[in-house]
């Protein structure tokens, strides 16, 4: 095997960019020869990519996959009509799914907010201009810039129950709670913690850096008119800085939500045994691709869907209250 | 409130600011110390995959364990990389990612440029429909788009991987684009339009220049996106010499009763993040610096 396995796939590659740049071309054209406006035919023809692409893999195959979860489809045999069978199994499983929910939604409500508001209090420590700053500033961001992989083995490396490293250190401890070792990826009472522990630790950078772009982007301007007013470090922080940062602050929290919901790959790696518990995506995965029964893995899915749908709503709602957008008040 | 104001107020000029350089000081101290204890405790995991990367099997597992390997056992690199095909997988990564990424970059700040700039009718709604989709679960869609794929007779080739890619695949960095977008002054561009420049001209010469270190941030996070995927590998490549450096470590991860070789395992998973560890450091400067100097401000 040599170049061979690439050349396919380079070849279709090109081939796709064409189409896709000659699809927004026949989109201009064909938005001038119905006289609309230049301003609308460019903006339609610069926006077709993603507008063909949700088309194709996104809005057709959301469609699919509800129509999926109310059939039983093992992808060799035709989707047999099954109603609403796959969800009535999910809401009397108390074996897998509700487990699956509960740890799931368990996780991202910890780990969420611990992780914005942890990252945006190290971002403003670590915004100061004082000598040796930024060599913290990489410290701080190097847990983020490992990948999921490595983070997963290097946790359940360390939470390993005889020779990790955190139940040799803190064995004293564990012994004075009660707790012996703590066989964290294997007991439910543990991999709640063991989760957000990883997460935390290596989510921590990529908030870091962004909080930390959108502070240093505040113009110095505000400060200044602020300490003319008299304001302290506090009225400061929330009379200039948060206002400023907002819109960064609820792109991290829906990013952080969403992200947490679908934890998928670290836990893959970290590997709980399945009476430890299992998370959503974990159950898609193998009600679908190893047990081949796609109709239960598109009604989890879907179940996982709604629950990601409503927390965002829910928090796009709350925003008008806390973000400002400067450009937008300026029109 | 200036100093001497101030000053004229609490009493004598000196003793003001001596208060207040003090007070500064103190605070200046106490933050050092609590970034200082964070910062070592945030290396510890760290510091333990290097070190435990470098030791024997047996004394991995030593009670009490040894912080530093001695000797270092250099040649665990070595042997876990040639346990399995990894030089393959480490190409095929590769592939992947510089496709992957050169498609995505252009495709979503062109459409981040139209969500931004253009009005036409039914933008809002369609950037509503946008910002939704990030909200979708991959899984949602994933059982079908795996059909579209086994359909067009592509699975188990990397095709799945990187042609989506064309059609600004992270609504994330759309959304990130198009606020950096929103956030440089329309004069210039308007400068622009007036002397007759074109939507690619405006576009190439007067907006690029000026949002490239938020390509660059984005290009560091599709990097990572590419370099670190594992669901997409996982169900789509079946033969074992098309498998990525993720899908690799899966593999030599072994199975649910295998022992895990820890040194091993430790050392491949310091591999895996060195080109992410390079990257930062090398676009770090751009990356945390240069998003600050977006804009007219410089």
């Amino acid at each position: 095997m040599d170049g061979s396995i690439y050349a396919g796939t380079l070849a279709r590659y090109l081939l796709t960019s064409g189409m896709v740049a000659l699809l927004c071309l026949g989109v201009y054209g064909l938005l001038k020869l119905l006289h609309a406006r230049e301003e609308t035919a460019a903006g339609y023809a610069l926006i077709t990519p993603w507008l063909a692409g949700f088309l194709v893999f996104t809005a057709g195959p959301i469609l699919a996959s509800l129509g999926l979860s109310f059939t039983s489809y093992d992808l060799f045999t035709a989707p047999k009509w099954v109603g609403l069978e796959n969800y009535r199994w999910l809401f009397t499983d108390i074996l897998d799914f509700w487990p699956s929910v509960k740890l799931t939604l368990a996780y991202a409500f910890l780990s969420v907010p611990l992780g914005v508001v942890g990252s945006l209090l190290v971002a403003l420590l670590l915004s100061i201009d004082v000598r040796g700053i930024g060599t913290y500033r990489t410290v701080y961001y190097l847990p983020a810039v490992l990948p999921e992989v490595s983070v997963a083995l290097l946790w359940r490396w360390i939470f390993n129950s005889e020779a990790g490293l955190l139940n040799v250190v803190c064995r004293p401890l564990f012994r004075l709670l009660g707790l012996g070792k703590p066989d964290w990826f294997g007991d439910p009472r543990f991999v709640l913690p063991a989760f957000v522990i990883m997460s935390i630790w290596g989510i921590f950078g990529i908030n870091m850096v962004v909080f930390l772009a959108a502070i240093k982007n505040v113009p110095k301007v505000l400060y200044e008119a602020a300490e003319i007013d008299g304001a302290g470090p506090l009225a400061k922080f929330w009379s200039v800085t948060f206002p400023q940062i907002s819109p960064v602050v609820l792109l991290q929290v829906i990013m952080g939500i969403i992200g947490a919901l679908q934890i998928f790959t670290v836990a893959m790696f970290a590997r709980p045994t399945s009476a430890a518990g299992r998370f959503m995506n974990q159950l898609v995965y193998e009600r679908g691709f190893l047990q081949l029964k796609m109709g239960e893995a598109s009604a989890i899915a879907w179940a996982l869907f709604i629950i990601i749908l409503g927390l965002t709503l829910l928090v796009f709602r709350s925003s008008s209250a806390w973000v400002y957008y400067e450009a937008e008040v300026r029109k | 409130m200036s100093g001497q104001a101030q000053a004229a107020i609490l009493g004598s000029p000196s003793r003001a600011r001596r208060r207040r350089r003090t007070a500064k000081l103190a605070v200046r101290l106490v933050s050092y110390l609590v970034v200082t204890a964070g910062a070592a405790v945030l290396l510890v995991p760290f510091f333990w995959m290097v070190s435990s990367s470098l030791k024997e099997l047996k004394d991995v597992f030593a009670y009490p364990p040894a912080w530093l390997p001695i000797p270092p056992q250099w040649h665990n690199y070595l042997d876990a990389w040639r346990a399995v095909p990894f030089g393959r997988y480490l190409a095929n990564t590769i592939f992947v990612t510089v496709l992957g990424m050169f498609a995505e970059l252009t495709s979503c700040t062109l459409v981040a440029y139209g969500f931004a700039r253009y009005s036409f009718p039914g933008r809002n709604a369609l950037f509503f429909i946008l910002l939704s989709t990030m909200m979708l679960p991959y899984h949602v869609t994933l059982i079908p788009t795996y059909m579209i794929w086994r359909n067009l007779g592509l699975l188990n080739t990397f095709d799945p991987l990187v042609l989506p890619a064309w059609t600004a695949w992270g609504p994330f960095y759309v959304f990130l684009l198009r606020q950096f977008f929103l956030g440089i002054p329309r004069d210039l561009e308007e400068a622009a339009r007036i002397d007759g420049a074109n939507v690619l001209q405006t576009f190439g010469h007067v907006m690029l220049p000026q949002i490239k270190p938020a390509i660059l941030a984005v290009a560091v996070f599709a990097f990572r996106g590419y370099w670190n995927n594992f669901l997409g590998p996982l169900i789509y490549l079946n033969d074992m010499g098309k498998y990525t450096l993720t899908l690799g470590m899966y593999l030599f991860m072994g199975g649910v009763n295998e022992a895990p070789q820890w040194h091993w395992l430790m050392a491949m998973s310091t591999v895996l993040a060195l080109p992410m560890l390079v990257t930062f450091f090398l676009a770090q400067r751009y990356f945390i610096e240069g998003i600050s100097l977006t804009g007219l401000k410089g």
